[in-house]
């Protein structure tokens, strides 16, 4: 996208931060309960909401929480309600909120959460790092990765649509630091725009004096593997339901995001997969290996949660090397990302090789010469059950 | 077994895909589980507990806080007859058991009350329900007499007051100065209490012990409250014309007669020392006191000993008055270090001469009228309790007025005053609050004449500070409770009168929660 051209209808154009652009994002889809714990570095969206919300811009119920895990916990709890809610969080925070993000997302209640990305002590970190996030990978969230603080804020007003649509929560990821703490210029949509992509929350189901109904009594194993069973149905489905989501917004706010996006594919003997900020990145690095005569393309993965596999196999089929570039690691294992192409790659009867590389842990820097080095060193290296560092 | 693929579409939102129950719950008596049960009950706040006169303080204030300012007026005077009085004179027991000293600042509850019976001046008191034909005299028109009037008037006994002054109000009238009660606040509180039960008055009526012997036979009961009207005077003080007694000095300055003279000593250390010096500084002269302990051993009220120092009244410390010598017409007075022994407090050996005017003693007072209580004579005021405040005065008359209408009528049961039982608070979830300023009226303004010292609250100032009452002990519907409740078993009644909450004890489950945040400690957990 073009930044310096005009907004599009209906926005306005402003430099943000981009915690403040996810802060913006937020107002416009009128949440009626807010209750979240400040954590470093995702605090500054609280604030910003927290303001908003005293100044009485915002007519939202703010719950001041004890701890990440009573943050979680409060927004349980409005939800059962009925009620719209947010929260954010980031690392240890997000690693206190475990037992609740299993409850949140079996009991097919709607949340929109923000997840600044960061690494989990020791040695103390705040940098960015996706090990806290896919460490939650198995609790039935979504999980969505964004490049960009436009993509961020777009991305919460997508994710409340989908999230009410789905009965599943959702988690939206920034690098914290690079995206929440740096300026961007973006197109801020006006609330008429917002509140015709989006419709008040009608919830389905909530707590009700009226008729009393138990939520998440103790059910039968018969009762509980059907219960898992519909959420891993309604899991399937969720990227066609997004495609259905980002036409929609498509035709409102005249921009597209898609589960994965390509990036000069064309011919590709290498393709790097990435996620995050980090996408930028290699973006440049691409560019400047192409220059130099390399075929090397770029899958950036929005959509990690459910796994984008369908669209991943388009994209790749054919393609011999795969690079994951991965900031989490799975000690014993290898790179997170690597484990999940490999997993959805491997039925294929001509599959790529997949290169695990942890490109990065703890906000440890990255630039394009990075990425050109590993695109260069890789004739050293063994795809089989080897982690880059 | 069924094979999940993307074609396995599932309408989102469907009730069949989350844990929740199909039917309703309400079927399940969960309140069979408990082995505790909360029970509402209602408990005595501690500013009434510490108020002589029980004031119902917790409910006139919510009633104030509801806009309700007639019905706060009508339970202040349950209690209390002379609101407007103690408003103004009264030590504040209450303040300082206010449980909400431990959040932010107190609950100014004297200066709610004075605004509260302000108000009802003009307001006249209803007529009893029943006029009895029993009729019963009082002897004294102070605090003590006047309440007890007021009680037995309001049974619907006919009443006669016997006052020795002109006019009623005993101490009230020539002992308290007018920068802290005005005459016109007294005049109007009298006569509207006095009118509004047609309560019989005779003033000017000096009263012996043989007099009240022959009214006991004249009435049904007599209520005897003559005060302490004789000053104790130390010998070695007997005889000199400028030695002034200070309740004394107190009267003839009421009556306009200013004594000659420049500079005055005042010895004592209470109120009446304290009152003496604070008027004659306002009628120009040089004044000190002199008092043979320290400062903080005064027995004075603290606001008032804290005005006594801003307006700049010296006070001698530890000192003795041991010699006075009459010299060119004034006082020289031999003054010593005061120091405790064994023996008391005795003259030590460093001493000092200074010279006065005129020396105002006021080191207490003693009865002036002997007076044994039997059948149908009772006795209260400070002749019962010796020299005390106000509002204890008005207890005794309370205490005397139920006597008599025990006697007068056996069978009646004597209306019971709750038990003290204080209110375990819980001031977590009370959000705190601005402390409020008492506004005093300029130094320069109170020296150079009689105008009160506190100004009073405003109506908008009384409210607020009404508003940071808790009403402790009364449930006030807040919802804390049906707030907190996680079993959806408390029910909030606020259009009920009074407002409330009741209890599904079919649901509840006994957890404790209600009790535990209650702030006003009105529920409690009892075993089952």
């Amino acid at each position: 996208m073009n930044f310096m051209q005009n907004p599009p209808a209906q926005h306005t154009s402003e430099m943000l931060l981009g915690s403040d652009a996810i802060a913006y994002g937020v107002k416009l889809c009128r949440p009626e309960v807010i209750a979240a714990y400040p954590i470093t570095p995702q605090t500054h969206i609280i604030e910003t909401l927290s303001s908003m919300v005293d100044s009485g811009e915002m007519p939202s119920e703010y719950i001041k929480v004890e701890s990440e895990m009573s943050a979680i916990a409060a927004c349980f709890g409005s939800v059962a309600a009925g009620s719209r809610s947010f929260t954010a969080t980031s690392s240890h925070g997000l690693a206190l909120m475990h037992e609740m993000l299993h409850w949140f997302a079996a009991s097919r209640f709607p949340l929109v959460m923000v997840n600044a990305n960061r690494a989990l002590g020791a040695p103390w970190n705040i940098w960015t790092d996706q090990s806290d996030s896919l460490a939650q990978r198995d609790t039935g969230w979504l999980q969505i990765y964004c490049e960009t603080a436009q993509e961020a804020l777009d991305t919460i007003l997508l994710s409340y649509w989908l999230t009410e649509r789905i009965m599943l929560p959702v988690m939206v990821m920034i690098d914290g630091f690079i995206l929440s703490h740096t300026m961007e210029q973006l197109f801020v949509p006006e609330q008429d725009l917002a509140d015709r992509f989006l419709p008040a929350y009608q919830a389905p189901y909530h707590l009700d004096t009226e008729n009393p109904l138990s939520f998440g009594a103790a059910a039968t194993p018969d009762n509980f593997y059907n219960l898992r069973k519909a959420l891993a149905k309604t899991m399937k489905n969720v990227p066609k339901e997004i495609e259905e989501g980002a036409e929609r917004f498509s035709r409102l706010f005249h921009r597209r995001y898609a589960n994965l996006e390509g990036y000069r594919l064309e011919g590709a003997e290498v393709v790097i997969v990435s996620s995050g900020a980090l996408t930028g990145t290699v973006r440049i690095a691409v560019d400047r290996l192409r220059d130099a005569g390399k075929k090397v393309g770029l899958v950036k993965l929005r959509l990690f949660r459910p796994f984008p596999r369908e669209e991943l196999l388009e994209m790749v089929q054919g393609v011999p090397d795969v690079l994951a570039f991965s900031r989490a690691v799975s000690y014993g294992a290898g790179g997170t990302l690597a484990q999940e192409l490999r997993a959805s790659l491997y039925h294929l009867e001509s599959r790529p090789r997949i290169f695990d590389v942890i490109i990065s842990l703890g906000g440890k820097e990255v630039f394009p010469e990075t990425v050109i080095d590993v695109v260069q060193g890789m004739g050293g290296l063994s795809p089989v059950n080897s982690n880059w560092f | 077994m069924e094979i999940i693929n993307q074609d396995s579409l599932v309408a989102p939102g469907d009730l069949n895909e989350a844990p929740i129950s199909m039917t309703t719950t309400e079927g399940n008596l969960t309140g069979s589980w408990k082995f505790f049960s909360p029970c509402l009950q209602e408990k005595v706040s501690p500013c009434r507990t510490a108020c002589p006169i029980q004031n119902n303080i917790a409910e006139y204030m919510y009633f104030l806080n509801q806009g309700e300012k007639d019905r706060a007026l009508e339970i202040l005077r349950e209690s209390n007859p002379l609101p407007a009085i103690t408003g103004r004179v009264c030590p504040r027991f209450c303040q300082q058991e206010c449980n909400r000293l431990q959040l932010d600042q107190g609950v100014l509850i004297g200066s709610v009350e004075r605004f509260l019976g302000d108000y009802g001046l003009k307001i006249p008191y209803p007529a009893p329900e029943k006029k009895r034909s029993e009729r019963v005299a009082v002897v004294g028109s102070g605090p003590a007499g006047l309440a007890a009037a007021y009680f037995l008037a309001r049974a619907g006994i006919q009443v006669t007051v016997y006052e020795k002054e002109a006019e009623p109000g005993g101490l009230l009238r020539w002992g308290i100065p007018e920068y802290r009660l005005p005459k016109d606040v007294l005049r109007q509180e009298l006569d509207n209490l006095i009118n509004s039960f047609n309560i019989g008055l005779e003033c000017r009526q000096d009263m012996t012990s043989e007099k009240i012997e022959a009214l006991s036979s004249d009435y049904q009961a007599v209520f005897c409250a003559p005060g302490l009207g004789a000053s104790i005077l130390p010998r070695e003080f007997a005889g000199y014309d400028r030695v002034r007694q200070g309740l004394d000095l107190l009267y003839d300055l009421q009556q306009g007669r200013i004594p000659e003279g420049r500079r005055f000593a005042v010895i004592g250390g209470g109120n009446v020392a304290v009152d003496a010096a604070r008027s004659l500084l306002r009628y120009g002269k040089e004044v000190e006191i002199i008092y043979r302990r320290t400062y903080a051993e005064m027995p004075a009220y603290p606001d008032e000993k804290r005005h006594l120092s801003e307006e700049g009244i010296p006070v001698q410390e530890q000192s003795l008055v041991t010699d006075i010598t009459p010299h060119k017409g004034a006082l020289r007075l031999s003054v010593s270090q005061a120091v405790k022994s064994e023996q008391g407090i005795v003259p030590g050996p460093v001493g000092s001469e200074q010279e006065v005017d005129v020396l105002v003693l006021a080191v207490g007072q003693t009865e002036h009228l002997r007076i044994e209580p039997k059948e149908r004579l009772f006795v209260g005021g400070d002749l019962q309790l010796g020299a005390s405040s106000v509002v204890e005065a008005m207890a005794t008359g309370r205490q005397g007025a139920t006597a008599i209408l025990q006697q007068l009528d056996p069978e009646q049961e004597a209306p019971e005053l709750p038990a003290p039982e204080p209110a375990a608070v819980n001031l977590t979830y009370v959000p705190r609050k601005k402390p409020l300023l008492l506004r005093e009226t300029a130094l320069e303004e109170r020296v150079s004449g009689f105008v009160e010292t506190d100004p009073g609250f405003s109506e908008d100032e009384a409210q607020l500070a009404a508003a940071r009452c808790l009403s402790c002990g009364k449930c006030t519907a807040c919802g804390l409770c049906w707030f907190f409740c996680p079993d959806v078993s408390i029910a909030l009644e606020t259009e009920a009168d009074p407002p409330g909450v009741t209890i599904d004890s079919e649901h509840c489950k006994g957890c404790g929660l209600c009790a535990f945040v209650c702030p006003r400690g009105v529920i409690r957990m009892e075993e089952d």
